[in-house]
């Protein structure tokens, strides 16, 4: 039984950070094959978990694997306890996240040596100064993304998803300082860094509070937070006993489902806490893929579907909560995708898809499409490392990330090239690649049930809006991919230096591309309309009891859709071609598509949001932070001045004032009180001036004066007792 | 059976007395350190004891004439002895849940702090090293009475080696008499009202009497409950002077100066453990003796606790000075404990029937003593952390740094451990403790809660943009190019710290099942208001 | 039968020891001959005691105060001694001079 040893999965890497960090953070070589060794045997761990749910078929779906043995935090009479849950999504999930970080630590290997010009003008490469450092965080980045996969329970899918954001600050960060010794970076790398690091932590933190409140809430109504418990009906029924509504005519599942979303907003780069993702490109690339790709944000995804019952059950009993989710997705997805469309930055671009792609999958599960929302975040997170890996490996051959210093680099970079189009081609949803499958399913259903409702429901205004929205960020997916395929693989070198200093990656960075490539591929027919066998495994969605979404049998009108969104993406690419490629762009040449005028201004400067509550990093490394962040900066002095001026100075004054009156005291003690202790005293000290000469101070006179007067008492005696 | 509390409060006395007679300093060096280490195991091999019988307690603890049964037991290793037998004060030791973390935390940061101190202070070696060993006596004495008039004697006993702490080896630019008088006078106004508070206690109690067990016990049947004006007027004493030194907004301000000024170790000392005495009197004496009154004045008092984290954290983050940026940063962080507090006291006699209530007011209890336990590790590894880096560069302008994480890696990441550890990463110490805050929040004090967990994202900006930013971050200037990294010593002072924000955050069971014992017996004693 | 010592010679005895004594310690100017009239009043003192209890306990092997007492007076004459010796060293080795006219240290 494998599934017994589940907890080892994420242990595996966590014992390789600490490997790295203890014994061997002096040796690059032998921590990334520390590194790299762990993750293997924790992807052939969680490939035995994955075999065994397989087996496990359907069946699976009504009894996932699950154990709590650890007692984590008791209170009065209760305990959290820890362990493992692995339903059919989350076999899925260990099946793709050691997948793709073994490829993106085998891609760092390489990714993390610089080509380095020395004094006499020979090239040659040599590790990053924090090589080691490196593959430690990307290492507990590994595990603490496994073990939010396999957790059982809330909690401890939040000390992971936490844990993650602290490897994302430092990630982000990587470059956030320089040694004198380091020539690597530059300044305004440093500077840019620095700001980027900063932002992603505090704004997702701020979705952090927000789902931390929605975890304390639902321990609180829920009594626990297992997700057994979660999953099971009865006691979800029995969640609102005995509680007070928080407001009038607010329900708390509702307010709890909505705060938890909050934390996938923030984490999952969601409008509008997504300011951060596009900074926090400043990583090195393989990081970028990691965690602001693959696996990371994914989580504020998987966040989603381990709530989906709440979300159901809010949405059934108090509130629009689905309906919000679907519409924030929606948005984002439209939203980032225009904002995608004016970027210049090769990594940025994907950046913007990525919160597109995101938006997609939340739309998915806010409009009940459990499945395909799920298979969605599977082949997202492999087209997308590819990728990104892919942008990497340009970025590490050429030295800049500006598509307008790029072109024609298919030429000198084949492997990377062919399967960058892949990916791309996979983003745009093109036939028969996996991103085809998966967003075409989800328009699938939004289309199904906006357009052509099951029998006896009406057509659904808001679902027809959602699907629009997702169409039409369709086109625009496939044209700022085409655009960025044309400015970077195609057309006519615009660099020419940088053009003749290109060269394809070493094999360590190609292979990794070449296997996520494969997966891309071949990824989709897991669940395609014709044979859906993800739907089958995943237990055909419909949790709280709601009617399942998804069909099993062939649908006719999925044939309809087919066609519809394969000719959305080719008018899409068809028009990038006739902007970028059928008169390719020269060097200084503006884009074309600047002519938009104040519309391209607003896309370029992402719609002024940095400004406005963000936090604008520019290329120099200088960084403006914005209104709300200058009023709390504002706000901060305010208060510094009124504990140094006003609380302190009231401690002050009320010593001060206490010393003043103990001056006035200390006068009247003088001149008054004491004046008649003085009087007292002289009066005495006169009487004692003379009778003080009794005092000879010889000891001798003292003791014969007591000797005669011993005598003379015991002479009394006598006589007293004569008579 | 061993006196553990009595020889782990009186072998520190000891050990000052023979430094009296000690040649020359290093003598005087080892052997306090050497000294220092018996307590310490002392009080692990108590903790040790006491969580092998939890939970639950089976048998019947007695002494002092208190018999406690064990459905409300906490106490262990009672100690009693008649003292002022003709106003039944006794001395009357006993150690639970509560107070065997603190007393455990109190001997491994005097160690700790006695160890960093050999190294750097070298004037008037004999004196430091008395005087911290007499400060010792004082916090043990403290956490381990449990009559009223030995727990104030104890009390006061703390504070004079402290002020000498402050005033003589204080660095001269942060005018340390001020701060040492400043101190002293603040916490000395505050105890007064404490004694008032005390004598009211003896004075209303029937049979009178100082000690804390039966009037915890008894006090739904004591003349003091009765009686809405004494004991409204005797909860405001206690509470005056535990949040004075807590310190609780408006009362914190002495605090900043204390720190800035205190060495090192006395920085550690009053971070770590000082500030802890009034939140352990708070869950001692506050919640058990004077449930009602807690009750009613538990929003007000969560109101300063909001105010607190909220504020603490704002004017942190306005400071330029690194000290007084951590001592700031205990202002915001006592806030939880403060807030851990009202959020068991606010739980109503109705509440108190329903277990689910209980559970959440134990969770508040169990995280304001765990966040306190974690605070004076983290807390007191950010002022060593503090003082190694003002050993280097004689300065603590934060402007002035910046680069640090490549030119000394091991303090960077001891600095990032910390500074994470402290503003709540989870998996790491302080991040339990907040939680089961938040928790017991939440369930009865759900506005408050929620303003308050805004605190947390402030926390997180003053630590990422004042400490990590300014000094791990950036490029190395000319003038650091020659700084040292840490060495072994001070390796060594941090590392049982660095070990214990691990231990705790990834697997705090073993500190909560201690703590939870008292916790359930304190939400016993409340149940019977 | 050997006549016993009549009581009243032993006191007679004690009497001219604790004049000559008191004189000593009155009149003497040296300091060390001061202590000895101390010394010499106390064993008049122990005379009487030992002389009164052999006479006038009723049962001198149950009743031993006297002798007690006298016990007592010797250990203390011991210590006064030692410790009168010592102060005297101390106040010649500052002083130079054990004369009790010349130390008036204290005196107004």
């Amino acid at each position: 039984m494998v599934q017994n040893f589940t907890l080892f999965i994420p242990l595996l890497p966590f014992l390789a950070f600490a490997i790295i960090v203890l014994l061997t953070r002096n040796n690059n070589r032998l921590s990334a094959l520390v590194a790299i060794l762990s993750i293997v045997a924790a992807l052939m761990l969680s490939y035995g978990v994955f075999l065994e749910a397989l087996s496990e078929g359907a069946e699976l779906a009504a009894n996932p694997f699950y154990g709590a043995p650890i007692a984590w935090m008791p209170f009065g009479g209760m305990t959290i306890n820890f362990g493992w849950y692995v339903d059919p999504i989350g076999a899925a999930m260990l099946f793709m996240v050691p997948t793709v970080c073994l490829m993106i630590f085998i891609y760092s290997t390489a990714y993390m040596r610089h080509n380095h010009v020395d004094e006499h003008g020979h090239p040659h490469a040599e590790d990053d100064p924090r090589y080691a450092r490196f593959f430690a965080y990307i290492s507990l980045f590994t595990a603490m993304m496994l073990l939010l996969v396999v957790s059982s329970n809330l909690l401890q899918f939040f000390i992971a998803w936490e844990v993650m954001g602290f490897c994302s600050y430092a990630l982000i960060g990587f470059w956030s300082f320089r040694g004198r010794k380091e020539h690597h970076i530059d300044d305004a790398q440093v500077g840019r860094a620095r700001g980027a690091a900063i932002k992603a932590f505090l704004t997702t933190r701020v979705g952090d509070i927000l789902f931390m409140t929605g975890m304390i809430l639902l321990l609180i109504t829920l009594g626990s937070l297992d997700f057994n418990k979660m999953y099971d009906p009865a006691a979800m029924n029995n969640m609102l006993a005995g509680l007070a509504q928080p407001l009038p005519g607010v329900e708390w599942p509702v307010v709890i489902a909505l705060l938890i979303f909050g934390g996938t907003i923030a984490k999952s780069a969601q409008f509008p806490l997504h300011i951060w993702l596009p900074d926090a490109m400043e990583g090195p690339t393989p990081v970028s893929a990691l965690i602001h790709a693959a696996t990371m944000v994914s989580a504020g995804i998987f966040l989603i579907i381990r709530a989906y019952p709440l979300l159901e059950f809010a949405q059934q009993t108090s509130g629009p909560a689905m309906q919000i989710v679907a519409f924030v997705g929606a948005f984002t997805a439209l939203f980032a995708a225009t904002i995608g469309l004016a970027q210049n930055d090769i990594k940025r671009v994907l950046a913007f898809s990525t919160i597109s792609q995101l938006g997609y999958m939340l739309a998915a599960l806010g409009i009940g499409a459990f499945v395909s929302g799920s298979f969605h975040l599977l082949t997202h997170a492999f087209f997308k490392a590819l990728l990104f890996l892919g942008a990497g490996a340009v970025i590490h051959s050429i030295g800049t990330n500006d598509m307008f210093k790029m072109g024609g680099l298919i030429r000198k970079m084949p492997i990377t090239g062919i399967t960058f189009f892949v990916g791309a081609f996979a983003l745009m949803g093109i036939f028969p690649l996996s991103g085809f499958w998966s967003k075409d399913e989800i328009l699938l259903d939004a289309m199904r049930e906006g357009f052509y409702p099951h029998a006896g429901m009406s057509q659904d205004l808001f679902l027809q809006i959602i699907y629009l929205m997702l169409a039409i960020a369709a086109f625009l997916t496939a044209l700022y991919t085409g655009r960025q395929l044309f400015l970077t693989f195609l057309g006519k070198p615009r660099d020419q230096a940088a053009y003749d200093h290109a060269h394809e990656s070493p094999v360590a960075m190609w292979a990794p591309l070449a296997v996520l490539a494969t997966f891309t591929v071949f990824l989709g027919f897991w669940n395609t309309p014709f044979a859906p066998a993800f739907f089958h495994f995943v237990g055909e969605g419909g949790f709280m009891g709601l009617p399942p979404f998804e069909h099993s049998e062939f649908d006719p009108i999925a044939l309809t859709n087919m066609l519809v969104s394969t000719g959305i993406a080719l008018s899409g690419f068809a028009v990038a071609w006739g902007l970028y490629g059928f008169r390719p762009i020269q060097a200084g040449q503006p884009d074309p598509l600047a002519r938009l005028g104040f519309v391209w201004k607003i896309l370029v400067n992402k719609y002024w949001l940095d400004e406005l509550y963000g936090y604008k990093i520019n290329l120099d490394g200088t960084a403006q932070p914005g209104l709300l962040i200058r009023l709390v900066g504002a706000f901060m002095r305010l208060c510094a001045w009124f504990d140094r001026n006003v609380v302190d100075g009231l401690v002050n004054l009320a010593g001060w004032l206490s010393r003043i009156l103990a001056r006035l005291w200390g006068w009247v003690d003088t001149h008054i009180v004491d004046g008649l202790v003085n009087a007292t005293a002289s009066v005495t000290g006169e009487i004692a001036e003379w009778w003080r000469t009794m005092q000879t101070g010889n000891v001798q006179n003292y003791a014969l004066m007591a000797m005669v007067g011993a005598m003379a008492i015991a002479i009394l005696f006598l006589l007293r007792s004569f008579t | 059976m061993i006196p553990y509390l009595s020889l782990i409060t009186f072998i520190p006395l000891l050990g000052a007395i023979i430094i009296l007679f000690l040649p020359n300093d290093k003598a005087i060096k080892q052997f306090a350190i050497a000294w220092s280490i018996i307590p310490l195991v002392l009080a692990t091999v108590a903790w040790a004891t006491l969580s092998s019988w939890a939970p639950p307690y089976n048998f019947v603890y007695n002494a002092c004439g208190v018999t406690i049964d064990s459905a409300s037991a906490g106490y262990t290793f009672g100690e009693c002895a008649p003292w002022i037998s003709t106003l039944g004060i006794q001395y009357h030791l006993g150690a639970d849940g509560l107070s065997m973390p603190l007393i455990w935390l109190t001997t491994l940061l005097t160690t700790l702090g006695l160890f960093y101190s050999a190294k750097v202070i070298q004037n008037r070696v004999k004196e430091f090293f008395a005087l911290f060993l007499l400060l010792e006596v004082g916090m043990l004495g403290v956490f381990v009475s449990l009559d009223l008039f030995l727990f104030y004697v104890f009390w006061e006993i703390g504070l004079v080696p402290m002020y000498f702490l402050i005033g003589i080896w204080g660095h001269d630019t942060d005018r340390p008499q001020y701060a040492a008088i400043k101190f002293f006078m603040y916490t000395l106004a505050g105890s007064v009202f404490m004694l008032l508070g005390i004598i009211a206690l003896y004075l209303y109690s029937s049979p009178n009497t100082f000690d804390m067990t039966l009037l915890a016990a008894n006090q739904a049947n004591m003349p003091f409950s009765k009686d809405v004006l004494i004991s409204s007027l005797a909860f405001l004493g206690f509470f005056l002077a535990f949040s004075i030194k807590m310190p609780l907004f408006p009362f914190h301000t002495w605090l900043p100066d204390a720190h800035t000024a205190a060495p090192t170790a006395g920085s550690v000392i009053l971070a770590g453990i000082l500030l802890k005495l009034g939140g352990y009197g708070f869950f001692r004496i506050l919640l058990p003796i004077f449930p009602q009154v807690s009750q009613q004045w538990a929003f007000w008092i969560g109101v300063l606790a909001v105010i607190s984290i909220v504020y603490g954290a704002l004017v942190a983050m306005a400071q330029t000075d690194f000290k007084r940026l951590v001592a700031y940063s205990s202002v915001n962080h006592m806030g939880f404990v403060i807030l851990g507090f009202a959020a068991a006291a606010a739980l109503t006699a109705e509440q108190m029937q329903n277990p689910h209530y209980i559970n959440n007011g134990a969770s508040a209890i169990n995280g304001a003593v765990l966040a306190m336990f974690s605070h004076g590790v983290i807390t007191g590894g950010l002022f060593f952390l503090v003082g190694m880096l003002y050993e280097r560069t004689h300065t603590r302008e934060l402007a002035l740094f910046g680069g640090f994480g490549s030119q000394i890696p091991v303090y960077g990441a001891l600095l990032l451990l910390t500074s994470f550890a402290s503003l709540g990463l989870p998996g790491l110490a302080g991040f339990v403790g907040e939680f089961m805050v938040m928790n017991g929040a939440y369930s009865t004090l759900t506005l408050l809660a929620f303003i308050a967990v805004w605190g947390i994202v402030f926390t997180a900006a003053y630590f990422l943009w004042k400490i990590i930013q300014k000094i791990l971050l950036g490029n190395v200037s000319e003038q650091w190019a020659k700084l040292p990294d840490l060495k072994g010593y001070e390796i060594l002072t941090l590392a049982p710290l660095a070990v214990l924000m691990f231990a705790i955050g990834l697997f705090p069971n073993w500190i909560l099942d201690t703590i939870n014992t008292a916790s359930i017996a304190i939400l016993e004693y409340m149940k019977r208001m | 039968m050997i006549t016993q010592i009549p009581l009243v010679y032993y006191l007679a005895l004690a009497a001219a020891l604790f004049c000559i004594g008191s004189f000593g310690a009155l009149s003497r100017r040296n300091a060390i001959a001061v202590l000895m009239g101390i010394e010499l009043m106390l064993n008049a003192v122990n005379i009487n005691l030992v002389a009164f209890w052999r006479y006038g306990a009723a049962d001198p092997l149950v009743d031993q105060a006297g002798i007690v007492f006298a016990l007592f007076v010797i250990t203390l004459a011991a210590a006064e001694a030692a410790i009168g010796l010592a102060l005297i060293i101390a106040i010649y080795r500052s002083r130079d001079t054990v004369n009790v006219e010349e130390i008036n240290l204290l005196k107004w």
